[in-house]
C-alpha cells in the first residue's frame, strides 16, 4: 500500500512539472489554447469515466451537465452580475442537484435502459437551452461571459488559464484516486463487477450509484465553467447529444476504469480534428478509421494496451 | 461421524421460519415451512431439484420476500428487509455460481466484505482524515488474517478472476466471513470441486462452525452433508417432510422414496 501510494505521489510530481514545462516552453498561442481544451475535456472525461469505468453506469447525458455548468455561470454573471468565483459553485451544486434528481429514477434502470434514459435527459437539456432564449439567448448563443480574474491575475492571458485549467485537472486526478482507492472505490467497483454480489456484501447499490452519478455531473459542470469562460461564447451545439458521444468516446478509447486513461483519451480525441485538417473532406473518415483502428487493436483502450505492449517487449526481454 | 446435537438444549435459536409459503403465479414453490436453526449449529437443506431450496435461501436472503409466515433472525422480524441490510445484521452468504468481482485482487474482495463494518464515506475518502487511514490499515489486516483461516492468503494480490474455480469458492467463503456474520448461508460450496477440495472444505467449514457461526447450506453432495451437519432439512415439492439428525434422516421413509431413493437406483 506504502509503496503503491509513493508511485502515485511520484506520477503527480511528473504529472505537475510536465505542466510547468510545457507552460513555459510552448510559445505559439493556438497550441496553447488546444492544450487548455484537452485540460477541459480530460476533467469531463475523467467525471464520466468515475461513472462509467468505474461503477459501470453508463451515461449518455454528459454534455447536459457540462451545459449546465456552462449556462449557469453565463446566466449568473451575465444576467446577474455575479463573480464567476460565486457562479462557480453554484453551477456546480445546480448540476449535482438536477444530477440527483434525474439520478433518482434512471439510475434503477441499467444497461440499454439507463443509456436510453440518460439520453433522453440529455435531449431535454438541450432543448432547454435551446428554447428559453430570454434567459440563454436560444441557438444564437450566448455572447460576452466574462473572463476569469483573481486579484491581478487576468485568466484572459491564455497561458494563465492553461495553468488553471491544468492544475484544477491535477486536483481532479488526485480526487479520483483518493475515492477509488478507498472503501467507496471498491464499492463502486464491485457494483461493476456483480451488482448482485455487491448488494450481497451489504453495498447500497442504489445510493451508491446516484452518489458518483452526482460527482461525475459535478465533475462536468466544472468543465463547463471553465469553458464558458475561456470562450465567452457559448450555443447549444457545444452540449448536444453528439457531444456527450463524445465524452463515452474519449472514456472508451482512453481506457474505462482508469484515471490517466481519460487524459490519453480527451487528447486524442481533442488534438486528431486539429491533425485530420489535412485530409479536408476525407477527415471524418480518417477520423472514424482511426477510432475503429484503437478499438479493434486496443479493445482495452490506450491506457491498458499500451501497458500491456509494453509489458509483453519487457518480459520478452527478459527471457535470455 | 460427529455426535449431533449433543449441545442442542444449549442454544437458542439464532433463525426461525414460522410456515413460510411462496408462490410464484401460480406455482406453489414453498409451502407451509417451518423450522429453527439454533446458533453454532451446521445446518443443511436437502431435496431434489425443484424442492424450493434455492427460493427459501432467497427468501432467508432477502432477495424475495414470503407471501405468508415469518423468518425471525435472533428473534427480530426480517422478511422483507433489504439484501443490503440483512447484511449489516450478520447475514453474509455464497452463490452457487461463484459471483466474485473479478476485475479486482482477491485482497480487494475480502475488503469489500466489510464494507457494513466500515465507515469511510466519500467526503472521508477524499479528505484522506487520520481515522480513515486507520480503518483502511485494519480493514486490510483483518482481510489478510481471514484469508490466511480459509488459507488463501498467499493469493491476495492476484486477481480474482485469474484464480482456479476451488480458490475462488474459497475466496468467496473469505469474502463472506469478512462481514463478521453470525449466520452464513452457503449454497452448494461443493458443486465443481473435486473430492479432495470437498473434504478440505469439509475441514474449513467445522473451523468456522468453531468460530461461533452458524452455517447453513444448500448441497447435494450427501457425503460432505454427512461428515458436518448437526442437523438436516429435507425439502420436496415445496414442502418440508423429513427434519433431524443426519442419523435420523439416513433412515427416514419418506426422505429414503422422495429423494435418496430416487437417486441411488
Amino acid at each position: 500500500m506504502l509503496k503503491f501510494l509513493n508511485r502515485d505521489r511520484l506520477s503527480y510530481a511528473v504529472f505537475f512539472i510536465a505542466i510547468a514545462i510545457i507552460g513555459l516552453s510552448v510559445e505559439n498561442y493556438y497550441y496553447v489554447q488546444l492544450l487548455t481544451f484537452i485540460g477541459i475535456n480530460t476533467i469531463l472525461a475523467l467525471g464520466l469515466n468515475m461513472l462509467m469505468g468505474y461503477a459501470g453506469q453508463i451515461s449518455l447525458g454528459h454534455a447536459a451537465f457540462y451545459g449546465l455548468g456552462a449556462y449557469t455561470t453565463a446566466v449568473l454573471t451575465v444576467h446577474y452580475g455575479f463573480s464567476p468565483w460565486l457562479a462557480l459553485p453554484c453551477a456546480i451544486l445546480l448540476s449535482m442537484l438536477v444530477a440527483f434528481l434525474v439520478g433518482l429514477p434512471t439510475l434503477k434502470l441499467s444497461g440499454y435502459y439507463l443509456g436510453m434514459g440518460t439520453l433522453g435527459f440529455g435531449m431535454i437539456v438541450h432543448i432547454v437551452f435551446r428554447e428559453w432564449s430570454s434567459m440563454t439567448g436560444g441557438s444564437s448563443g450566448f455572447i460576452g461571459i466574462p473572463p476569469l480574474e483573481i486579484g491581478p491575475v487576468s485568466f484572459s492571458q491564455i497561458r494563465n488559464f492553461f495553468y488553471l485549467v491544468w492544475l484544477t485537472v491535477l486536483i481532479s486526478f488526485i480526487v479520483s484516486k483518493r475515492l477509488i482507492h478507498s472503501r467507496i472505490g471498491r464499492a463502486l467497483r464491485a457494483i461493476h463487477d456483480s451488482e448482485n454480489a455487491a448488494r450481497a456484501m451489504g453495498i447500497n447499490t442504489r445510493n451508491m450509484k446516484l452518489e458518483i452519478f452526482v460527482f461525475s455531473a459535478g465533475l462536468s459542470a466544472l468543465a463547463g465553467f471553465f469553458y464558458a469562460h475561456l470562450v465567452s461564447f457559448i450555443s447549444p451545439g457545444t452540449f448536444s447529444f453528439i457531444v456527450s458521444i463524445k465524452i463515452v468516446t474519449m472514456v472508451v478509447i482512453g481506457g474505462m476504469a482508469s484515471v490517466w486513461g481519460s487524459l490519453l483519451g480527451a487528447s486524442l480525441l481533442t488534438m486528431l480534428p486539429e491533425w485530420l485538417h489535412a485530409f479536408s473532406e476525407f477527415e471524418m473518415v480518417v477520423y472514424g478509421l482511426i477510432l475503429m483502428l484503437v478499438m479493434v487493436l486496443l479493445p482495452q483502450g490506450l491506457t491498458r494496451g499500451l501497458l500491456d505492449i509494453y509489458e509483453r517487449t519487457r518480459s520478452k526481454k527478459d527471457q535470455p | 461421524m460427529n455426535e449431533p446435537d449433543r449441545k442442542k438444549t444449549s442454544h437458542k435459536p439464532l433463525l426461525t421460519l414460522n410456515s413460510i409459503a411462496k408462490a410464484f403465479g401460480g406455482v406453489q414453490a414453498l409451502w407451509n415451512i417451518s423450522f429453527d436453526l439454533k446458533e453454532g449449529m451446521v445446518q443443511a437443506l436437502i431435496g431434489p431439484n425443484g424442492a424450493g431450496k434455492t427460493t427459501l435461501f432467497n427468501l432467508i436472503t432477502g432477495i424475495f420476500t414470503p407471501d405468508s409466515g415469518e423468518i425471525l433472525f435472533d428473534g427480530r422480524p426480517i422478511g422483507g428487509k433489504k439484501v443490503y441490510d440483512l447484511v449489516q445484521v450478520g447475514i453474509a452468504r455464497t452463490f452457487q455460481n461463484v459471483e466474485l468481482f473479478g476485475s479486482m485482487t482477491a485482497l480487494e474482495n475480502v475488503m469489500v466484505g466489510q464494507h457494513v463494518r466500515t465507515r469511510c464515506g466519500f467526503w472521508s475518502a477524499v479528505t484522506r482524515t487520520p481515522w480513515m487511514v486507520k480503518e483502511e490499515t485494519a480493514s486490510r489486516k483483518k482481510a489478510l488474517k481471514i484469508m490466511a483461516f480459509v488459507g488463501i492468503d498467499h493469493l491476495a494480490n492476484r486477481r480474482s478472476s485469474e484464480l482456479s474455480f476451488g480458490w475462488q469458492r474459497l475466496l468467496e467463503i473469505a469474502r463472506a466471513l469478512s462481514s463478521s456474520p453470525r449466520l452464513l448461508l452457503l449454497d452448494e460450496p461443493a458443486a465443481g470441486l473435486n473430492t479432495v477440495e470437498t473434504r478440505q472444505l469439509g475441514t474449513l467449514l467445522k473451523k468456522i462452525q468453531a468460530q461461533g457461526i452458524t452455517l447453513l447450506l444448500v448441497e447435494h453432495d450427501m457425503g460432505l452433508i454427512m461428515d458436518i451437519s448437526n442437523r438436516i432439512v429435507v425439502l420436496d415439492q415445496g414442502e418440508k417432510i423429513a427434519e433431524g439428525t443426519p442419523r435420523e434422516v439416513q433412515s427416514n421413509e419418506a426422505v429414503m422414496s422422495a429423494y435418496l431413493g430416487r437417486s441411488e437406483h
